[in-house]
């Protein structure tokens, strides 16, 4: 095995526990090929935003509010603990561009309602979390609660690239593994299958 | 050894589209001594350019067609508005070398003999134009056994009692069973069903030069990272090209197919890369840019003698447009599945394929075990069971792992409103006048639906789900099976296509694709497509030989 190989299968099985040898060596095409993947992919600069450039701070606030309560942290990470504000504020300055002002009118009239609601009059994200919950269920079936919610996922579950997925806590929540090759049994079922079973002429096993 | 030809040289075969069917007629037409273009919208990838990155693939078009680039209108009936998606073309296809067999989720069973011969069994269908194929199950079977040799499909072969008739067996066995196929088994089993190791166009052992599939699960909408997935970028195309006699052209978006004074057509009008206009010369032209873009192409080529559209005498093109139905289960057991470790699909059944009058309705379907997509397309799958925030959801989400779907795919009826047309007023990023999409689905086709979400239900009640959710069955506005819209028949007053895959109406032009499927089956169309396009290969060469085009 050459040198070039003998990397390549060192940063697999670095990035692969639970890979066997014998696995490995009767799939090294495959394996070889999804490492030198994992490699390339691996070696892309990550993206920690700490500015919001799309948002104001009162606009990032109340988001960030909306998208705590659709995936509130808990046990698991959430929305806020994977960062899906900072995600939510890239997509209006990139990608989302075209639907920044909708977005923001939306977002617009989300608080203006809200502060009419409330005698206070202050701003949905300084209410308490019994408060926002509240006022969200009075407004999830809006078009821009969807699009915060979808955006939200978006922001706790894609790539960590895009300004979101905070230090993969995201998906440490689903529990969900991102790697390029998976060795049987893949769960906990799998395990001891005893090889598929014909039918007989009757159609019974 | 790649061939390049100049515009000006008239090469023997142009055919649009680099997909499943593409590549088939490109690697087939050059192996018999023909020299051929293929004419591709999208660009060339490899392998390290496919990425584990959900949000660009299945949110920012990262390899189909663009809604902003490529926009199409959907009308939910023909009297309906037309509506202008913004996230999501109605009708998706990849746009790259190798088409929509990158990011298929590679789900390859044959189609059934009765899916060529329902209406002569069953009689028609109110409110649908169910026909007979011009052709029989038995007439494409050793073409659906070259697709699985020369392309590489992993199964069982007589492993569903349900299965047709096989000529071989298949050239790899199956891929390891998931914890999903598992439990399916286990359900179907009990319930008396015949579950059944899912055939699948992706490598189980390494098969032609290509390795084996190490399980990453990143193969429904994704492109493949190690060549395990039998793409066409990996398979036929590549070998058309090494015939030397076949150049595959990247960034070339055809818009228009050019037609003399005596009928014939001459070659395809397309833009470059940099938007540049070129004319290419042919002495016969192939389309295979899918049921979408081969009718839109077709109508967008109207000319003085063919005023409502190129080949369109019967004024067929574009109209039948099937999707392929379905809906599904989602469960939750005690122990980790891990669903989104390898392919996405293990184990299928066909017990309800055929269409039973005692139903009360048409359709048939087969019911497969998965997990569908990756993490944000599965937290995003919404239904009116499924809680969509706040504690309730995050809990669902938590779950991924001990989750699994159990899928129903059913038949579409032929419906001759459900259609793609020209859109009066939209253009797209090259100023080509778009797609509109007319589309309802016929009340068989949800009863179907229902009826195979009922079935999955039951399976995963004797499985021992501990928790269940049923989606929608709601009509459908978006699809990535584009069928129908140029069938294959032979009568010219009602079919668009021969059973040669020749247009009625002009000699030399052929359409191979999703567009020349009478009937839908019950999904996974592309087996089917591949099929056809071996079997139109072989006849466009006879007649080429014979100097019959």
């Amino acid at each position: 095995m050459n040198r070039s190989l003998t990397s390549r299968r060192k940063f697999l099985v670095s990035s692969a526990a639970g890979v066997s040898g014998a696995w490995l060596t009767a799939n090294w095409p495959g394996i070889a090929a999804a490492a030198d993947h994992a490699a390339h992919m691996a070696s892309a600069p990550g993206f920690v935003p700490t500015k919001f450039v799309f948002f104001t701070a009162a606009e990032a606030a109340d988001v960030d509010a909306i998208a705590a309560q659709i995936l509130p942290s808990g046990a698991t990470p959430g929305a806020r603990d994977a960062h899906a504000v900072y995600f939510i504020d890239q997509a209006f300055a990139t990608f989302n561009a075209d639907l920044a002002p909708s977005f923001r009118a939306g977002l617009a009239a989300f608080q203006r309602g809200y502060r009419e609601a409330q005698p206070s009059g202050g701003a949905f994200a300084s209410a308490s979390a019994a408060e926002q919950l509240a006022w969200l269920k009075t407004v999830d079936t809006t078009p821009f609660f969807e699009a915060v919610r979808q955006l939200t996922v978006l922001g706790t579950l894609s790539a960590s690239k895009y300004g979101g997925n905070f230090e993969g806590k995201g998906w440490q929540m689903m529990h969900f593994e991102d790697q390029h090759i998976f060795e049987p049994p893949f769960g906990y079922y799998d395990r001891d299958y005893p090889g598929f079973v014909p039918y007989t002429k009757e159609g019974t096993s | 050894m790649t061939r390049t030809f100049k515009p000006d040289e008239t090469v023997d075969f142009l055919v649009v589209g680099s997909g499943p069917s593409g590549g088939v007629i490109a690697r087939e037409l050059s192996r018999a001594g023909f020299t051929v273009l293929v004419m591709e919208q999208g660009p060339r990838l490899f392998p390290s350019d496919f990425e584990h990155d959900e949000l660009k693939y299945f949110y920012l078009a990262g390899i189909t067609n663009s809604p902003k680039l490529s926009p199409q209108t959907f009308r939910a009936g023909p009297g309906a508005p037309s509506l202008l998606p913004t996230f999501r073309n109605p009708l998706t296809y990849a746009r790259l070398v190798g088409g929509s067999g990158n990011h298929f989720t590679a789900n390859f069973w044959r189609f059934h003999e009765v899916d060529f011969n329902e209406r002569s069994r069953l009689g028609g269908i109110p409110g649908a134009s169910l026909a007979d194929w011009p052709i029989s199950y038995q007439e494409l079977e050793p073409y659906y056994t070259k697709v699985e040799w020369e392309v590489g499909v992993s199964g069982l072969a007589g492993a569903s009692p349900f299965d047709p008739p096989r000529s071989k067996p298949y050239p790899m066995p199956p891929l390891p069973v998931k914890s999903s196929g598992v439990l399916f088994e286990r359900g179907a089993r009990k319930l008396g069903l015949h579950p059944f190791p899912a055939p699948m166009a992706i490598t189980s052992q390494p098969y032609r030069g290509r390795p084996a599939c190490v399980s990453c699960g990143f193969c429904q909408g994704f492109g493949c990272e190690v060549m395990a997935k039998s793409s066409p970028l990996y398979t036929t195309i590549p070998e058309a090209e090494a015939t030397g006699r076949c150049e595959v052209r990247s960034e070339s978006y055809v818009f228009n197919v050019d037609m003399n004074d005596k009928g014939r057509v001459t070659g395809v009008r397309y833009f470059d890369k940099d938007k540049k206009e070129h004319f290419q010369k042919a002495r016969a032209v192939v389309l295979s840019a899918n049921g979408a873009e081969t009718a839109r192409l077709l109508l967008n080529s109207h000319n003085a003698k063919f005023p409502q559209g190129l080949a369109n005498s019967s004024g067929l093109v574009g109209k039948y447009l099937m999707f392929n139905a379905g809906a599904n289960a989602h469960a939750v057991f005690e122990h980790e599945l891990n669903e989104y470790k390898s392919v996405q699909v293990t184990r299928v059944l066909h017990d309800f394929y055929d269409s039973d009058p005692k139903r009360g309705f048409y359709g048939g379907g087969g019911i497969d075990a998965r997990i569908g997509p990756q993490p944000a397309a599965w937290a995003l799958v919404t239904g009116k069971e499924l809680p969509r925030w706040g504690k309730e959801f995050k809990e669902r989400l938590e779950m991924f792992p001990r989750s699994m779907i159990i899928q129903g795919h059913t038949t579409s009826l032929a419906v001759e409103t459900n259609s793609v047309s020209i859109d009066p007023q939209l253009k797209d990023a090259w100023g080509v006048p778009a797609i509109r999409v007319t589309y309802k689905d016929h009340p068989d086709d949800l009863k179907i639906s229902q009826f195979l979400l009922d079935r999955s239900v039951e399976i995963l009640e004797a499985a021992g789900a501990q928790k269940i959710w049923r989606a929608d069955v709601a009509e459908r506005s978006t699809s990535v099976h584009l069928l129908g819209t140029a069938r294959m028949g032979n009568d010219p007053a009602t079919s668009v296509v021969d059973k040669y895959h020749r247009t009625h109406d002009i000699k030399n032009l052929f359409l191979c694709d999703g567009s020349s499927l009478v009937t839908s089956g019950r999904g996974q169309p592309t087996m089917t497509i591949q099929a056809l396009a071996f079997r139109a290969a072989d006849h466009i060469a006879r007649f080429a030989k014979r100097n019959e085009i």
